[in-house]
């Protein structure tokens, strides 16, 4: 699963708000300098498993592991103290501390660890370099924007050359556009230092454009671990097929013996036969195939799955065209590129490959 | 898992328990006292029975129906006062809005006491300065009598409603906007709007600070000792006040009369925090909306002279009057007749006591507020954020002072101070605790709203980056609290140079305080010297608060 | 027999000191002060460097009595707390209780709550050589436990500007009459001076008097500066019961008022001084006693509160008339004057108005 010795290690979590359980046994292994994403709705527990890596939230059960050392084992009842932990975090609200000056929130993680003047001066120069700050060093951090309150506290996080660096959304206040600028920097940086990171957010596309991995959670579970193509090309269910990209689901049920060595047969409701593939041992409770947006040709060709339709309704949205069609499957909508626009009310052909027919655990 | 015993869990517990033994158990000598038949000196009481609270209702009942009548008049024209000035300042756009807001503190400046003994100069049968100017212009008899008991509820209302101007006043500013405009849009007047629209959405502020208002109305004692007590009308803390003064003094009735106004004013505030739908007495968390001002064309001049009328009113003709008096030989508003003197001035000054009060009262606000502050930082910080399981409790602990009545209150100490064995009755230690104890619910309310504002990422990034608790605390939070340390500290200095129901029970010859010592004046001096004892006080207040501001102006403007 | 007789001698001998304190013995050599002769230890008293006296007089006046005092005395710092008489005790009282001692001497209007005092053994017996100036019923017997500072007289006082002289009263029945209805104030029941009064007028004016009073509608006050402040600005005309002293005192500084000494005699009664036991400045304590208690003391008492000394070589405040001129009436018996007191207070208390 992972390349480089394990770093950070949960198993079994569980973390309870009164009678609710936010997290309902989590479980999973973080390489050393891998980037992980946990992706979710609001709600799914992915703050708070986070949280509980860094010591801000007290489980009821399981264990976390950080570098072989063990932070937190409720059989042991051992739990070590945030302060303790020697992980980094950078909030979704930044938490630049208004009193002191970029400097001195930068430092300031140094400054517990009585670490000299001029060592201090090094590295706070040195993180500040890293996020493009340093000619703002003497400013009293209540007069930076909300881009310059980020890189402050990223610089802040990794100044004290952290092992391990958890991310909460942190990019969730900013606007679409810096958002996208900063993802990248983000990634560099954790490349350039190799930080082991955990990584929160709720924006699938921002998962899947930085992550080694990705976990999608849902409800207190984790729904599915795997790298952002293996999340966006073969969904294990119905969530996250429906939550990362998206997806057309079409009920039916899957043919008996028609299982092949890659392909088995789909039957759609309404009767027509698609051929799809699946990730998973097939158990006879599956009823749902999903087809990326993304990945329906307009127009004949050597696919092997073939629809005829009528499209409904055209929206231009820009960078793709979304096209809503009539098939015999029921409804199906279609992403393509702005070139060669289909009128509305014009009949087409969609086609798809079987590996695009995935087919979803039950 | 287990709690964790260390440095954090010691020093709340210890908190806790100080907190406990300082408001709880005077209450708790106040009840036994109050069941007390037999000899009120004797402790501990020899009878029990409930034959205090009987009497109460027997003899006492027309002390009670005066209460009622009193605080419901006084509440009605204090709340009436503040929401037509909320409304004015908040809605419309009557000129020079900023600097009438600054003007509606004043009257909290001025104190009830003050207030009284000025309305007592201006509108006292035959020799008062209004009646007096009446006669002069041909009137025959009084035009008005300041002793009875809608005088009364006058000036506690004049005084009163400054708070509630500033509840009602949060709550306008806390409407939407839009609410408003989308009805102006659909073709309604401002006056339709104002009706249908504005006053049921302010409705619940205006419901809890009427519920505020009277709960402060039941426990008044300046206005009610001033002008009730020649006005042969008592209310319940008058009566109080009366029970402990005569021999032999009636400590047990005196009890059971404050318990019962305590347990009314306990309800009173726990309905308004009801209807409130707070669950803690924090206050101003949410965002204020800057609404649109509605444009009252020439009628703008007139609500400013409304609200020009209110502080002449409660501020300027009060000042004037005391003023007056205080450099006259025998108090006149007929200036032909009036027989001008220094000697009322001198004489104040020259007297010892005087001296010592004022300097007693300014060395405990100074004391007082210092180690306020620190202490109820600190029991903030327990009760907002930490994770220690009796903080709920720690947090009502502290709150309960508010629904005790100061004077019931300093009834409490004295009786539970005269009967425990160490011996700081009639010394400024006392009152030390008395005015720590009672302004613990101003600081911690007003040290909250500032912790509230403080987002927990900027304290939790702290620990994370490996800061101990200590250390978090003095170089997080603490600095972060300062503009509200400051607030904090200057309410209650001014609170504690202000006090009078709590010290009117716990002075001695050396621990004299200001407020108690005027209340003393006016009954054994004249009313001029009265009168320039109580300019002395209030500008000694005003003064040492503009220094302070002064010096702490730096301070504040840096994190702003 | 011989054996006996000396054993009897020497028993003799032996109570003999006991039996002088008892009867109140001065100290063999009372040392000599400009204008006073003291038992105390000087050196002591001003070593202890204090002194705090509880007074039922207007504060403006114990602090002229004080700083008399303090000016032959500069080291001794002195305080004061001033209350009405049933106040003040009730303080002095629950203060004991406490075991809080702050007070040195008391002085207290009420012979009622001196005597009860004494009975409590809160009095220090302490005989000054300046009481021998003293008759013996302006002290106690023995003597050393009180003594009687001044005495107050109450009458009538009216403002001559508000009353015309044709119908001002002349006597206690004239206070009577309905047109004075709301015009005339009162001392509280706490005040030893109007339980005098009631006390002495009542069974000569009859039952019927007071009750008669009450329709009249009197409005009570603390102190003497209250009625006779009012009395000035017209918004009283008459004060029954009102205190000599205090009409002296507003005289000299120009008020507009008129005293009557009805011809049935004015109650008096006395301002009554003491040290406390365990008082925290015993030695300072006696010093001012003996100060207070001879002409120099009473002197200074007189100009600071224009009260009247029971000392007869000490003249009458100036501007008024001495005591041998007055016919005063004064408790016979300060027992029953004592057990009259809640009796007072219910009736006075309804009359007024007050709670009860």
């Amino acid at each position: 699963m992972s390349a480089g010795a394990t770093c950070i290690e949960l198993r079994d979590l569980v973390i309870r708000y009164g009678e609710v359980a936010a997290v309902n046994g989590v479980s999973f292994e973080v390489a050393r300098g891998e980037h992980v994403t946990l992706l979710g709705p609001s709600g799914c527990g992915k703050t708070t498993t986070l949280r509980a890596i860094a010591g801000l939230e007290q489980p009821v059960a399981g264990s976390i592991a950080i570098d072989g050392q063990v932070m937190y084992d409720a059989k042991t009842r051992r739990n070590v103290p945030t302060e303790q932990r020697g992980v980094s975090m950078v909030f979704q609200s930044y938490a630049v501390w208004p009193h002191m000056t970029v400097l001195g929130n930068v430092a300031y993680g140094l400054k517990v660890r009585k670490q000299g003047r001029a060592e201090i001066a090094d590295k706070v120069e040195r993180a500040l370099d890293l996020v493009q700050m340093r000619h703002l060093a003497d400013r009293p951090a209540s007069k930076l924007s909300g881009g310059q309150q980020q890189r402050v506290a990223l610089a802040r996080a990794i100044a004290f050359s952290p092992t391990v660096v958890l991310f909460d959304e942190p990019l969730s206040n900013l606007d679409a556009k810096l958002r996208a600028e900063m993802r990248l920097e983000l990634r560099e940086l954790q490349r350039q230092l190799g930080i082991t990171s955990v990584y929160v957010t709720h924006d699938q596309e921002e998962a899947l454009a930085i992550s080694d991995r990705v976990i999608v959670m849902n409800v207190g579970v984790i729904e599915q671990i795997g790298t952002p193509e293996e999340i966006y090309n073969q969904p294990r269910n119905r969530f996250v097929a429906d939550f990362v990209g998206s997806a057309n689901l079409i009920r039916g049920h899957v043919r008996e013996s028609s299982a092949g060595p890659s392909t088995l047969q789909f039957v759609a409701e309404g009767g027509h036969v698609l051929e799809a593939t699946a990730a998973h041992a097939l158990r006879g409770n599956e009823t749902e195939v999903a087809v990326r947006t993304a990945y329906i040709e307009i127009g004949k060709s050597n696919a092997v799955n073939q629809l005829p339709g009528t499209v409904r309704r055209r929206m231009f949205h820009g960078d793709f065209v979304q096209y809503v069609v009539d098939s015999p499957v029921g409804q199906m909508i279609v992403r393509h590129p702005p070139t060669n626009l289909v009128p509305e009310g014009e009949k087409v052909e969609l086609s798809f490959s079987p590996e695009h027919c995935v087919l979803l655990e039950g | 898992m287990r709690p964790r015993l260390n440095s954090q869990g010691l020093i709340t517990l210890a908190v806790l328990l100080a907190v406990a033994f300082l408001v709880l158990l005077p209450v708790l000598f106040l009840v036994e006292e109050s069941l007390n038949t037999g000899d009120p000196m004797a402790f501990p009481p020899q009878q029990y029975g409930l034959a205090n609270y009987l009497a109460m209702f027997e003899e006492d009942l027309q002390v009670i129906i005066n209460t009622v009548v009193i605080a419901v008049v006084a509440t009605v024209m204090a709340v009436l006062i503040g929401f037509t000035l909320a409304w004015i300042l908040t809605r419309t756009n009557v000129p020079g809005r900023k600097k009438l807001e600054r003007l509606m503190e004043l009257p909290y400046y001025m104190t009830p006491l003050v207030g009284a003994l000025a309305w007592a100069v201006l509108a006292s049968p035959k020799s008062g300065f209004f009646n007096q100017i009446w006669r002069w212009l041909g009137g025959t008899g009084d035009l008005v009598n300041i002793y009875s008991m809608f005088g009364i509820a006058w000036i506690m209302a004049l005084f009163e409603g400054t708070v509630a101007f500033v509840m009602i006043a949060a709550a306008m500013k806390s409407m939407d906007p839009a609410l408003e405009e989308s009805a102006r849009v659909m073709g309604a007047s401002k006056l339709r709007t104002a009706l249908t629209v504005t006053l049921p959405l302010v409705m619940p502020g205006v419901l809890g600070a009427t519920l505020f208002v009277f709960a402060e109305m039941l426990g008044s004692f300046a206005a009610a000792l001033v002008i009730g007590i020649p006005a042969r009308v008592y209310v319940i803390t008058t009566a109080i006040w009366d029970s402990t003064l005569s021999y032999p003094p009636a400590y047990g009735r005196a009890s059971a009369m404050g318990l019962t106004l305590f347990v009314v004013m306990f309800a009173m505030l726990t309905f308004y925090r009801w209807v409130v739908g707070r669950g803690s007495f924090a206050t101003i968390t949410g965002k204020a909306f800057r609404p649109r001002l509605m444009d009252m064309g020439r009628m703008a001049w007139l609500l400013f002279g409304v609200c020009a009328l209110y502080v002449f009113l409660a501020v300027l003709l009060p000042i004037a009057a005391l003023l007056l008096t205080s450099f006259q030989r025998f108090a006149t508003a007929l200036l032909g007749q009036a027989q001008y003197t220094l000697a009322n001035y001198e004489l104040a000054l020259a007297l010892g006591p005087v001296r010592t009060a004022l300097a007693n009262s300014l060395m405990l606000g100074l004391g007082v507020a210092t180690t306020g502050v620190i202490v109820m930082a600190l029991l903030v910080w327990v009760i907002y954020r930490s994770q220690l399981a009796g903080r709920g409790s720690i947090e009502y602990l502290v709150m309960f002072p508010q629904a005790v009545p100061r004077l019931v209150f300093g009834l409490a100490l004295l009786w539970a101070w005269l009967n425990m064995p160490i011996p700081i009755y009639g010394t400024l230690w006392l009152l030390a605790l008395a005015y720590f104890t009672v302004m613990l619910p101003l600081g911690v309310r007003t040290l909250a709203g500032v912790v509230l504002q403080i987002d927990k990422s900027l304290e939790e990034c702290a620990r994370v980056c490996g800061a101990s608790w200590l250390y978090q605390l003095r170089t997080v939070t603490l600095p972060l609290l300062k503009p509200g340390v400051l607030a904090a500290w200057l309410l209650i200095f001014m609170a504690c140079v202000r006090e009078l129901g709590a010290s009117v029970f716990l002075m001695g010859p050396n621990a004299k305080v200001i407020a108690p010592s005027i209340v003393s004046a006016f009954a054994s001096s004249g009313i001029e010297l009265t009168a320039a004892m109580a300019l002395i006080q209030t500008f000694t207040v005003i003064l040492a608060l503009l220094i302070l501001f002064r010096l702490t102006r730096g301070m504040t403007r840096e994190l702003t | 027999m011989r054996v006996a007789g000396a054993f009897g001698l020497a028993l003799l001998v032996g109570l003999l000191p006991s039996w002088g304190q008892a009867q109140g013995k001065v100290c063999d050599n009372p040392r000599q002060m400009p204008g006073f002769k003291t038992c105390a230890d000087v050196d002591k008293a001003e070593a202890e460097g204090a002194f705090v006296l509880y007074s039922t007089d207007p504060e403006a006046g114990q602090v002229k009595l004080l700083a008399a005092f303090n000016k032959l005395f500069p080291k001794i710092k002195t305080s004061y707390v001033r209350l009405q008489a049933g106040a003040l005790y009730a303080k002095v009282l629950s203060e004991r209780q406490a075991k809080s001692y702050l007070v040195d001497v008391i002085q207290i209007s009420d012979m009622g709550m001196i005597l009860d005092f004494q009975k409590r053994g809160g009095f220090r017996q302490y005989v000054s050589p300046e009481m021998a100036a003293f008759k013996p019923e302006y002290k106690s017997q023995p003597e050393g436990y009180w003594t009687w500072g001044s005495i107050i007289m109450g009458g009538i006082a009216y403002n001559p500007n508000n009353v015309s002289a044709a119908e001002a009263p002349k006597t206690w029945e004239d206070l009577l009459d309905p047109k004075w209805t709301d015009a005339i104030n009162v001392k509280v029941s706490n005040s030893g001076l109007q339980h005098g009064i009631y006390y002495m007028l009542k069974p000569i004016l009859g039952e019927e008097y007071f009750k008669k009073f009450g329709a009249i509608k009197p409005r009570a006050f603390d102190s003497y500066v209250q009625q006779y402040g009012r009395l000035v600005d017209g918004q009283d005309k008459i004060i029954m019961g009102a205190q000599y002293s205090g009409y002296i005192e507003f005289k000299a500084k120009g008020a507009p008022l008129a005293f009557v000494f009805p011809a049935t005699g004015v109650p008096a009664v006395s301002e009554t001084y003491g040290i406390v036991a365990d008082g925290p400045h015993p030695n300072a304590a006696e010093l001012f006693i003996d100060w207070f208690l001879s002409p120099v003391g009473q002197q200074a008492l007189s100009e600071a509160l224009l009260l009247h000394s029971p000392r007869a070589d000490v003249p009458a405040p100036a501007g008024s008339m001495p005591l041998q001129d007055m016919k005063l009436l004064i408790p016979a018996d300060w027992h029953d004057f004592e057990k009259s007191r809640p009796e007072f207070a219910r009736d006075w208390d309804r009359i007024v108005g007050a709670r009860r």
